[in-house]
């Protein structure tokens, strides 16, 4: 019974309940960051990190926290697991670092943590507070590499920074320009909605 | 006593908790900064070496080590420039910033002894659009300086033929434009640092 409650929290945020295609949360980092699939990967293992850390923080905390401050105290322990993200690729990947320049410390703005944290793990166990942080980080990610795919391959005529189309192709510069986001971003939502959602409530 | 025991749980109680969160945040956001400290200033450091090593157009391995090796056996430090001696005689490099598109660009350049030819030219740090602007930290395009000098020309990515021609960025007219501007400043620049005129 419990495993199997489990297993919904660590599916829905994959399927109906993803954070960006039905959800909608996240939407400004989609934009910024998916222009190049390097910076989105280490973009979207931040946000992973950082919303299961602190889903499984909260959760530890949730008796205690008096409830006029919640908010103050749940932005204040998201901020230190960005900071850790932050210090930590700082030492250890500078490159990165400073190519993802300020968005790293814009996860914490990322709307997906603080709306996990208010809506599952202020009434759950830590463990399953941090399945759910967890996986809504993986629903997350794997809708923005599709697009990062999507518009590095249109936009530079690379993927991972390497050529994969030859010199023939023309690069179009408005994939890796925000205006290119929201494009690939509405095709993407609708392409799931419309087929595999779809699929999905009617069977 | 209600009263008081309500006013501890309203009042009280959210200070201390607050207080002591940030008390062990703190504790720790600041304990990891400290123990990376070394480490990001190490890292900074190299990455300022490297452009200096890129402006002279040196050969060196691209790990910490090996911009460290190449740093100390080929360049001088001096009151504001550096100086790099080899095979090709001295090459200066100064350091120059000027505004971009969305922020500071600033920069590292190699010139010749004559101070007017382009040794080299290395990004130390800009803003601009990524993947636009952005990519004036490519190779090909920081490249093309090598050997030339100023007054120098845009033209269309990609066409650049002529000794003064430089390939704009497709996209980012505005970024090249400004790229162009601050290299313009090198050999005014180079008078005053190096020649003190």
């Amino acid at each position: 019974m419990a495993k199997s409650k489990l297993k919904k929290t660590f599916l829905e945020p994959l399927g109906k309940n993803n954070p960006v295609f039905v959800q909608i949360l996240g939407i400004c980092s989609t934009l910024a960051v998916t222009n190049k699939v390097q910076n989105t990967v280490v973009m979207t293992l931040g946000v992973t990190f950082t919303t299961a850390l602190s889903s499984w923080t909260i959760s530890l905390l949730r008796n205690h926290i008096p409830s006029r401050i919640r908010m103050m105290v749940e932005t204040m322990i998201i901020a230190v697991f960005v900071i850790i993200v932050d210090i930590f690729l700082k030492a250890y990947y500078p490159e990165m670092w400073k190519q993802l320049g300020p968005y790293v410390g814009l996860i914490i703005t990322n709307c997906i943590i603080m709306g996990r944290v208010e809506a599952f793990a202020l009434q759950n166990k830590p463990l399953p507070s941090l399945v759910d942080g967890f996986s809504s980080g993986l629903g997350y990610t794997y809708v923005l590499l599709a697009i990062a795919v999507i518009r590095e391959l249109l936009g530079s005529g690379s993927i991972w920074g390497i050529q994969i189309l030859g010199s023939w192709w023309t690069n179009w510069a408005i994939m890796i320009m925000p205006p290119g986001g929201f494009f690939v971003l509405a095709i993407v939502i609708w392409f799931i909605r419309e087929t595999i959602m779809k699929e999905a409530s009617n069977g | 006593m209600s009263v008081q025991r309500s006013f501890y749980k309203e009042r009280i109680f959210p200070l201390i908790f607050m207080f002591v969160t940030t008390f062990f945040c703190i504790l720790l956001t600041s304990g990891l900064y400290l123990a990376t400290l070394d480490r990001a200033q190490a890292n900074e450091l190299s990455f300022a070496r490297r452009a200096i090593l890129q402006a002279a157009s040196l050969e060196f391995t691209n790990t910490t080590e090996g911009i460290e090796q190449a740093y100390h056996q080929q360049i001088e430090e001096h009151l504001g420039y550096y100086t790099a001696t080899g095979d090709f005689g001295t090459r200066y490099i100064i350091p120059l910033e000027g505004p971009g598109l969305w922020g500071t660009i600033s920069i590292m350049v190699g010139l010749e002894e004559d101070l007017q030819t382009f040794a080299g030219v290395a990004i130390v740090s800009q803003n601009e659009t990524p993947g636009l602007g952005g990519r004036i930290e490519e190779a090909w395009f920081t490249a093309q300086f090598k050997g030339k000098r100023t007054p120098m020309v845009l033209v269309e990515e990609g066409t650049a033929s002529l000794a003064n021609e430089i390939d704009a960025i497709t996209g980012a007219t505005r970024t090249s434009e400004y790229f162009k501007n601050l290299t313009a400043r090198v050999p005014s620049e180079a008078q005053r640092i190096i020649r003190g005129e």
